[in-house]
C-alpha cells in the first residue's frame, strides 16, 4: 500500500489537535456501548414512575379525603388544600409535575459522569485515550462537555414526557393554567441546570476514584444517604439548640442543595431560598470538577 | 419503595453492564488451518526519520527503583528489541516514554520532543501497551473509529487498518468475543491509524500463534524497511532474536547491553568454539599450534577455540588428518540473556 492507497491518510491535513475531536470521541464512547440503553430506558422509567407518584400526591393535596384523616390533622390538610387551590399553588403543582423524574434523573446524570471517567480505568482504555490525546486537561474538559450534553438529552427525554402528560393531568384535576408561565418554566430550566451540574459532579467524582464500584457507591451514597444523614443530623442539632437556621442548614448536602435549587418557594420548612441551593451546587461542581481534573493530570496510567 | 426499586434497578443495571462476561470466540484465524493474511504494507512515513532517545531515566515508586539511570537510543529503519525479564522496568520505561507516567529524573524524547509536546501524537507515534484494551462491549471497528475521531484522522482509516491486520470480518463484533490474538491485532490496528513514523509495542506477540508471530515479524520488518522506528519490548528471547535488528537488554531497571543483536552476541557471549570430529585428535592438535585452545569433546572429538573453522580445515589438510565434521557453535541470545540477567528470565 502506498500513500495513494490510503485515501484517509491522504486527506488528513491537520497540523494540530482540535479540542472538538475529543468531545466527539467522548460522545461516541457513550453511544457505542450498551450503557446508552441503560440511561435511555432508565430516564423513561424514573420519569414515568415519578409522574404517577407526583400526580397521586398532588391529587390528595388538592382533594384530601378529610373524613379519613385523624381529627387533629384535618385542619392542616384542609388549609393545605386551600393553599394548593390558589394560583401560586397551581403553579407549584405544575412545576413539580413538569420536573417529575428529576430526583432520580439527576442521579442517572451523575452516574453517567462517573462511568464515563471510571470506565476508562475499569476497562483499561485510559492509556489508549491519553496516547491519542496526551493533554489530559483537554480530555477531562471533553468528558465534562460530553457528559453535560448527554445529561441534557436525558433532561430533554424526561421533560418531553412530563410536558406530554402534565396538561392532561392538570385538566383532570380541574386546574386550568398556561404552562408557559414563569414559575414552571423556571423550574424546568433549573432542572436542566441540575442535570448538567450533577453530570459534572459525576465526572469529577469518577476521576478522583481508582475503583469504578467505589465511585458509584460514593456517588449514590452522597446523593441519597448523604441527604438523609444531613437532614437527620441537623434535626438532632435543632432539638438541642432550637435555632431555626439549623433546619435550613442541610442545604450543604449536594442532594438537598439540588432540591432547593429547583423547587419554587421553599423545598421544605425553613429551607433557604433557591439561590442558596444554586450557590452550594456551583461550589460542589467547581470543587469536584477541578479536583478531578487535577487528579487526572497527575495520575499515572 | 419507589426509590428502593429504582436503586435496585440502577445498581443491577450498572453491575450487569460493567461486569458482564460474554462467551469468548474460539481461538480463531491463525494456527487453526486458516492462513494469516498477507501483510499489506502501509503508507510510508511522511516526515523525517525519528529517533527515540532515553537519557538518564530513573523512575522510583516509593522505595522501589523500577528504572535506574537508563540511557539508550533507538534508531530509525531498524527493529529494536527491548528485552528483559519480567519486572526489569521495560513497561515502566515505555509508559514514561509515552507520557503515561512521569519520570523521577532523566528525559525521554521522540524526534527531540517529549511525547506530551508532540503536535499530533497519533501521526507521529503508534503504541500498543500491555494491559491496554478496548471496551469489551464496543465493537473493534467502533474502538478504532473513536481513536480516529479523537486523533482527527478520517474515519475511513478504521476500515483500512482493520484490513491491514486481517480483522475486517470481525470488525463489527464486540471486543468481548475476541481472542487474545485478535485483541493484539486490534491494538496494532489502533497503533497504525495515524500512519506513524514511530511504533512502540509492548509485548505485541503475546497471544499470537506461530503464524501470527510470523505475520507480525513480516509487518515490523516492512515498517522498519520504510524508515520507521520500531521499538518492541519482550521477555521472550527467541522472539527478539527473530524480530529485531538491535537489542536493548535491561535487568533490574539498568541497562545491561545495547547494540546490534549480532554484535551484542559477539561481544558479550563466550567465544565461539568449533566441534571437530576426527580419528586423530592429537596430530591435529600439534598442527593447530599454540593459538588454538583445544578441549576434549565427546569420544575422540575435540572443541577448538581461538581459530575459525576455515583455519582448522586448512591445518588438518596440511597435516593430512581426516576430518569428518566441523561445527561452529554460537551461543544464542538466550544464553547471553540468562547470563546477563542472572538467569531470572521467564
Amino acid at each position: 500500500m502506498t500513500t495513494v492507497d490510503s485515501p484517509a491518510i491522504a486527506r488528513d491535513t491537520h497540523t494540530r489537535v482540535n479540542p472538538v475531536w475529543q468531545v466527539q470521541a467522548e460522545l461516541m464512547k457513550i453511544r457505542t456501548t450498551r450503557l446508552w440503553w441503560f440511561f435511555f430506558v432508565g430516564i423513561l422509567l424514573v420519569s414515568a414512575v415519578a409522574l404517577l407518584r407526583n400526580g397521586a400526591a398532588h391529587h390528595y393535596e388538592l382533594f384530601p379525603p378529610l373524613d379519613q384523616y385523624p381529627e387533629n390533622e384535618r385542619a392542616q390538610a384542609a388549609a393545605q388544600a386551600v393553599q394548593s387551590a390558589t394560583d401560586a399553588g397551581h403553579a407549584a403543582i405544575a412545576a413539580d409535575m413538569l420536573t417529575s423524574g428529576q430526583f432520580l434523573g439527576v442521579l442517572l446524570a451523575m452516574l453517567l459522569g462517573v462511568l464515563s471517567t471510571t470506565g476508562e480505568y475499569a476497562h483499561k482504555t485510559a492509556a489508549s485515550t491519553f496516547l491519542t490525546n496526551p493533554r489530559r486537561g483537554a480530555v477531562i474538559v471533553a468528558k465534562l462537555a460530553a457528559a453535560v450534553m448527554v445529561a441534557s438529552l436525558l433532561w430533554v427525554i424526561s421533560t418531553v414526557l412530563d410536558f406530554f402528560v402534565t396538561p392532561f393531568y392538570l385538566s383532570s384535576q380541574h386546574i386550568h393554567m398556561s404552562l408557559a408561565t414563569w414559575v414552571p418554566v423556571r423550574s424546568v430550566l433549573l432542572n436542566l441546570l441540575a442535570y448538567a451540574m450533577w453530570a459534572i459532579f459525576g465526572v469529577g467524582l469518577g476521576a478522583l476514584f481508582q475503583s469504578q464500584v467505589g465511585a458509584v457507591v460514593a456517588g449514590v451514597g452522597v446523593y441519597l444517604g448523604g441527604a438523609g444523614a444531613v437532614l437527620l443530623i441537623f434535626n438532632l442539632i435543632y432539638q438541642a439548640y432550637h435555632h431555626t437556621w439549623v433546619l435550613g442548614a442541610p442545604v450543604i448536602a449536594p442532594a438537598v442543595a439540588s432540591l432547593v435549587m429547583i423547587t419554587p418557594g421553599r423545598a421544605f420548612d425553613h429551607a433557604p431560598p433557591q439561590w442558596a441551593g444554586l450557590l452550594v451546587m456551583v461550589g460542589y461542581v467547581l470543587t469536584f470538577g477541578i479536583a478531578g481534573l487535577l487528579r487526572t493530570r497527575r495520575r499515572e496510567i | 419503595m419507589i426509590i428502593l426499586a429504582a436503586l435496585l434497578l440502577i445498581g443491577g443495571g450498572v453491575y450487569w453492564l460493567t461486569h458482564r462476561e460474554g462467551r469468548r470466540a474460539d481461538e480463531p484465524r491463525f494456527g487453526t488451518g486458516v492462513s494469516a493474511p498477507a501483510v499489506q504494507v502501509p503508507a510510508p512515513p511522511t516526515g523525517e526519520p525519528v529517533e527515540i532517545v532515553v537519557s538518564g531515566l530513573t523512575k522510583r515508586y516509593g522505595e522501589v527503583t523500577a528504572v535506574d539511570d537508563l540511557s539508550f537510543v533507538v534508531r530509525p529503519g531498524r527493529v529494536t528489541g527491548f528485552l528483559g525479564p519480567n519486572g526489569a522496568g521495560k513497561t515502566t520505561t515505555l509508559r514514561v516514554l509515552l507520557g503515561l507516567a512521569a519520570p523521577t529524573s532523566g528525559t525521554t524524547t521522540i524526534g527531540g520532543k517529549r511525547y506530551g509536546d508532540l503536535d499530533r501524537p497519533i501521526r507521529r507515534v503508534g503504541a500498543v501497551l500491555e494491559g491496554t484494551s478496548a471496551h469489551p462491549s464496543r465493537t473493534g471497528r467502533d474502538h478504532l473509529r473513536i481513536v480516529c475521531r479523537a486523533g482527527g484522522v478520517p474515519m475511513e482509516r478504521a476500515d483500512e487498518v482493520l484490513a491491514m491486520v486481517g480483522l475486517t470480518a470481525d470488525g463489527r463484533r464486540r471486543v468481548i468475543g475476541y481472542s487474545l490474538g485478535m485483541r493484539q491485532r486490534l491494538g496494532l490496528a489502533a497503533a497504525l491509524i495515524g500512519n506513524p513514523e514511530v511504533l512502540v509495542l509492548d509485548e505485541p506477540a503475546n497471544g499470537l500463534d506461530p503464524h501470527g508471530i510470523r505475520w507480525l515479524r513480516d509487518l515490523l520488518r516492512s515498517l522498519a524497511d520504510q524508515g520507521r522506528t520500531v521499538l518492541v519490548s519482550s521477555h521472550q528471547l527467541a522472539e527478539v532474536q527473530a524480530l529485531a535488528d538491535d537489542v536493548v537488554i535491561v535487568s533490574a531497571g539498568r541497562l545491561v547491553a545495547h547494540g546490534a543483536v549480532d554484535s551484542v552476541l559477539d561481544s558479550l557471549a563466550r567465544p565461539t568454539r568449533t566441534l571437530v570430529r576426527t580419528p586423530e585428535p592429537e596430530r591435529l592438535r600439534e598442527q593447530l599450534g599454540e593459538t588454538a585452545v583445544v578441549t576434549p569433546g565427546p569420544g575422540t572429538d575435540i572443541y577448538v577455540s581461538g581459530m575459525d573453522a576455515e583455519q582448522i580445515a586448512e591445518a588438518a589438510q596440511r597435516a593430512g588428518v581426516a576430518v569428518y565434521q566441523l561445527t561452529t557453535e554460537r551461543p544464542d541470545l538466550e544464553d547471553v540473556f540468562l547470563k546477563l540477567t542472572g538467569g531470572v528470565a521467564t
